[in-house]
């Protein structure tokens, strides 16, 4: 081969190298959460914005969607290996903490505060930073059905009984009340009366289910329950402060529920699916769930059995008042972000009123200041209710964003389900639950 | 004028066997040492380039966790009692279906359907079959007797479990058992029946000696699968409460994604790999002790 040869054969490789190595055109990559609502409201989103007559063509947004199951353990993996692949990457409430090394704090619109409250705006923040938009909010309602309280509330033989019942497994006589004025005792009561094992002539044959599977998330359910008893992780001096009354007093409600047989007698493998199988079967009065399943549990043609006669409230209350667990979903920036200037932008964008509305109007949940949610308020009721209790009961615990709230989700869930199931007693769960988040937040 | 080179056989087999020593350094000796490390690190997600050498805490905390030899116990139990059902189902069903099989082959294909099915389906599926609203095996059982078993309860999940994967691999076992079975040379089988031998003894003293290679490698494989049990296990009772359900590979999963305690998971299945070579160690110095007895 001569040099002439070489040379040229050199040179068309190295054109052939350079176009493979360039990009078609630069973009801003959002890595969202696969399948139902959420990915169906950033759809919208990226397409309101890319029609933006300012957004240029390098900073077009495009969308990547990975599978659900593992997804948080994936992302962690993608983040900590450095990956580009993504510029803006899906974040939660409990994983802030996890994956702050990984990204870079955002600066959102000046709308931000108005639009969401600053609540709300917490779900997205660690160490004092915001690390994303909170695009969509979790928290939890208590479902009921309508039919069966009233029917209770005008029947002074079932009165009686529901007196009756309630010292028994209480040891108090309780009143049926309306469900707006249920204490997590009223609850109990309800749940007990409505439960075959516990009331023959009861019309259903569980008061209530329970989530009560190892799973982080059912740990999120539950919280809302020592909550209003005045429980927390830890304090203001970093002392874990879970082997507590409060928790004490959730953890035994639990337990005298499902030892009843208030609740299914597989509810310790059950989670979101089950729970929801459940109560739409019509065999259930009342349950704690997550407001995602309002649209499910209070269609008449998804639940024929209890659609038209099921209604969500925020959770009961106890001495320390109504809580309701949130956490959100929401958008940060990857550190290794390829196009960084193109992904705050997007960013900022999607904190404003408009990518808001958007976002709600297509089947996303974020939870709105209560003007904000007005524009939307025809279209999309539920996000009101969510609005509103998010403002007014939501919260989120000491280290609940911390870089090991998860694990300490999973080590509640792995204690207390010992508990709910037998296999260990009040005092070692709450002892090996303290001992662990102990070693996990210090 | 050329000179050929000759290699020998020793070098020529050398040259040949350096794609495979390459594959096994990079793809299995890499690894491996990359694990050696992490477990007598701190190392997290972070760290994961510059992990702190840190001695041998993660195996002490292993091995001080209860949690670990609950899930041990565990995988050995699931192990050997689906190993032993799936075999004694497996043969029982390739000795009584013979006849039919040697007439009917296309039925071999349905028995071997549930092999078809990933685990973590399986698992799925029976999530929702024996789920107390939506299916149909609770369904009928409150139908039929107004109640239904807690099939995933505290008290049934182990049992349960048992089933849906002896379900599930039964029809591997199956699979041998029924090939073994017609290796049998005929000649022996028609020579018993002629020296007056009754059913039962021509199974007990001819066929199932010459079928034991094949129930032991069976039984080995089954044990093998049973003891790292995860998929169909982790989806349809996840750990279990309090961890009652969590086999060893579920334990380790946990630590290292759900914990993020990576040296300590890593620890564990270095464990594993240390038990499991000394268990296959031992197995092949008594086979080779008996190989050498019966010469």
């Amino acid at each position: 081969m001569t040099f002439a040869r070489m040379k040229k054969g050199g040179l068309i490789a190295a054109a052939i190298a350079s176009l493979l190595a360039a990009p078609a055109f630069a973009k801003v990559t959002v890595l969202g959460w696969p399948g139902g609502p959420e990915e169906a409201a950033l759809r919208a989103a990226a397409d309101t914005y890319n029609a933006k007559s300012d957004v240029s063509d390098d900073n077009k947004v495009e969308l990547l969607f990975f599978n659900r199951d593992g997804f948080w353990d994936k992302l962690q993996a993608d983040l900590a290996a450095g990956s580009t692949a993504f510029d803006v990457n899906l974040l939660a409430t409990y994983s802030i903490g996890r994956y702050a090394p990984f990204m870079e704090p955002v600066t959102l619109s000046d709308e931000a505060k108005s639009v969401y409250g600053d609540q709300v705006l917490t779900t997205m923040q660690y160490e004092g930073e915001q690390f994303g938009v909170p695009t969509d909010l979790s928290l939890h309602f208590m479902y009921y059905r309508k039919d069966l309280i009233e029917a209770l509330l005008k029947d002074d033989a079932a009165k009686a009984r529901f007196a009756e019942i309630s010292e028994k497994h209480l040891g108090k006589k309780l009143e049926p009340k309306t469900p707006d004025e249920w204490t997590w005792d009223d609850y109990a009561a309800t749940a007990l009366y409505f439960t075959q094992a516990v009331n023959p002539d009861s019309p259903t044959r569980y008061g209530t289910v329970l989530q009560l599977k190892n799973l982080l998330f059912n740990m999120m359910v539950f919280q809302s329950l020592p909550r209003a008893y005045g429980a927390n992780w830890m304090d203001d001096a970093g002392k874990i402060t879970v082997d507590s009354e409060a928790y004490r007093k959730g953890l035994e409600t639990y337990k005298m529920l499902y030892d009843a047989g208030a609740s299914p007698r597989d509810s310790l493998s059950y989670e979101y699916a089950e729970a929801n199988a459940a109560y739409a079967s019509g065999q259930v009065a009342a349950m704690v769930q997550w407001n995602a399943a309002a649209s499910e549990l209070m269609s008449k043609d998804k639940s024929p059995a209890v659609g038209e006669v099921t209604e969500a409230i925020a959770p009961p209350a106890g001495p320390e008042g109504r809580f309701t667990h949130i956490h959100g979903l929401g958008f940060g920036l990857n550190k290794n972000a390829a196009n960084k200037e193109g992904a705050k932008a997007f960013i900022s964008w999607l904190s404003s009123k408009e990518a808001a509305l958007v976002y709600a109007r297509n089947s996303g949940a974020p939870a709105l200041t209560p003007d904000v949610v007005t524009e939307v308020a025809a279209e999309r009721p539920d996000l009101v209710k969510l609005g509103e209790f998010a403002g007014k009961y939501g919260y989120v615990m000491n280290g609940g964003t911390s870089a090991k709230a998860l694990s300490v989700y999973e080590l509640q869930a792995k204690e207390f389900t010992g508990y709910w199931s037998g296999q260990q007693s009040l005092d070692d769960a709450l002892k090996n639950t303290e001992k662990g988040m102990s070693d996990l937040l210090k | 004028m050329t000179t050929k080179t000759h290699r020998s056989p020793v070098s020529e087999f050398r040259l040949l066997t350096i794609p495979l020593v390459v594959f096994l350094l990079v793809f299995l000796g890499f690894p491996a040492i990359v694990n050696l490390v992490y477990s007598v690190s701190e190392v997290s997600f972070e760290t994961l380039r510059r992990p702190e050498i840190t001695g041998f805490g993660n195996f002490a905390a292993v091995w001080s966790d209860a949690a670990f030899w609950r899930a041990s116990w565990f995988s050995f139990r699931f192990g050997l009692l689906t190993a032993v059902l799936e075999c004694a189902l497996g043969l029982f069903l390739a000795i009584f279906l013979a006849p039919l099989l040697e007439r009917r082959s296309w039925l071999m294909a349905i028995l071997m359907l549930p092999l078809m099915v990933a685990p973590a389906l399986v698992g799925l599926m029976y999530r929702l079959v024996l789920h107390e609203f939506a299916g149909p095996v609770p369904y009928y059982l409150w139908a039929w007797f107004g109640a239904s078993l807690s099939f995933l309860g505290p008290g049934s999940a182990f049992w349960t479990l048992i089933v849906v994967e002896t379900l599930q691999w039964t029809p591997f076992a199956f699979l041998l058992f029924y090939m073994a079975y017609q290796a049998i040379p005929r000649e022996i089988i028609e020579a018993s029946s002629m020296d007056g031998a009754r059913y039962h003894h021509r199974l007990w003293y001819i066929e199932l000696p010459l079928m034991t290679p094949t129930i032991v490698v069976a039984l080995l494989i089954r044990f093998i699968d049973g003891f790292r049990v995860f998929d169909n296990v982790y989806v349809l009772t996840g750990s279990g409460p309090g961890g009652s359900t969590a086999s060893l590979s579920i334990y380790i999963y946990e630590a290292f994604f759900k914990q993020g305690a990576i040296g300590k998971a890593v620890a564990a299945s270095v464990i594993l790999f240390a038990a499991s070579f000394a268990v296959l160690y031992g197995l092949n110095a008594i086979a080779a002790r008996r190989k050498g007895a019966t010469r």
